[in-house]
């Protein structure tokens, strides 16, 4: 993980987003792309094709039939990829659980390296979600510590 | 906005007249019309000829008690502006039923091809009956009634033995 995140810190100075949502998934992010919490201004964008991803969001019950498509968006991303869940369906299946159609077990099927609970969850949360990313890669240094030499040049 | 007369009982006269079944005027522009499962894809074809053109939807109800599925088919007119209902009854044990495919194409097929795997009606004359939804399913038609999706799911997808996941189970 600290070998990939010294190859993503020359990659990623903005994170691109690819959304999957299902049902009311994108209900979640909205708030985001609006003028109020505007993800903009932290270099977020939601971007068309999957191939010019960083991060794949993924939200909403996932069906059997819908994770299949998922994990073909997940390969169409170059590496170094994160894949971040939101809400309570993509953790345990939420109001869901007892569907027989839901995905219960996310990680059986993709690789998610951030949960981020709520129903939904709130602008705030994704943020924070976001920003781990922007830590973990050196775009950003955590807080209350200054960038490194290397980086301030 | 101009109020155009309807022609509800000129409807059920004519399918009266031909199928010798009684058709029930619910209330205004909504007809019930009643048939056996041999006389349906006709009934439907000369419906159509009434200028019943749009198929909105198919359902089927399940009555397990009774041992039957209801059928039942909606009917738009848009030259006469009238809902007709079409309703037919088929055994539970064996769900078959002819295709009215034949007769509203697309908009009959994606409804079939739903019913196919929610109900496991049987349409036959429909050449499609692939799964919609239920990719990989092979479990029972999970819309009927007799079919526990709870207890499926708890046995299906929960682990027992796994401290989160054996609350679902309790």
């Amino acid at each position: 993980m600290v070998k990939q995140a010294t190859k993503m810190k020359r990659l990623i100075n903005a994170i691109w987003i690819f959304n999957w949502f299902n049902s009311c998934g994108f209900c979640e992010l909205v708030p985001l792309v609006g003028s109020r919490w505007d993800m903009e201004r932290f270099g977020m964008i939601i971007t068309g094709t999957p191939r010019h991803a960083d991060v794949l969001f993924i939200a909403g019950y996932q069906t059997f039939k819908s994770i299949k498509r998922a994990q073909i968006i997940y390969e169409q991303m170059p590496d170094p990829k994160a894949v971040i869940a939101l809400g309570a369906c993509t953790m345990s299946g939420g109001m869901y659980w007892d569907s027989y159609n839901t995905v219960k077990r996310l990680t059986d099927y993709i690789p998610v390296n951030i949960y981020i609970p709520g129903c939904p969850p709130r602008p705030e949360a994704v943020f924070e979600a976001c920003m781990k990313i922007f830590h973990h890669v050196g775009a950003v240094p955590p807080h209350g510590k200054k960038f490194a030499k290397s980086q301030s040049k | 906005m101009t109020e155009t007369p309807h022609n509800e009982n000129k409807v059920i006269g004519e399918i009266s007249s031909k199928f010798k079944i009684e058709g029930k005027l619910q209330r205004e522009r909504r007809i019930w019309v009643t048939t056996v499962k041999e006389s349906l894809v006709a009934l439907c074809n000369f419906a159509k000829g009434l200028g019943f053109e749009h198929l909105s939807a198919i359902s089927v109800t399940d009555w397990p008690d009774e041992g039957v599925f209801e059928l039942t088919y909606h009917l738009w007119s848009y030259s006469e502006r009238i809902l007709l209902t079409i309703k037919t009854r088929i055994g539970r044990a064996n769900p078959v039923i002819d295709s009215v495919v034949p007769i509203w194409k697309e908009s009959a097929q994606i409804h079939e091809r739903e019913l196919h795997e929610l109900f496991g009606v049987e349409f036959e004359g429909n050449q499609d009956l692939a799964p919609l939804f239920l990719e990989d399913w092979d479990g029972p038609p999970p819309f009927r009634k007799d079919f526990n999706w709870r207890d499926y799911v708890r046995e299906r997808y929960y682990d027992k033995t796994d401290e989160r996941e054996k609350t679902y189970c309790e």
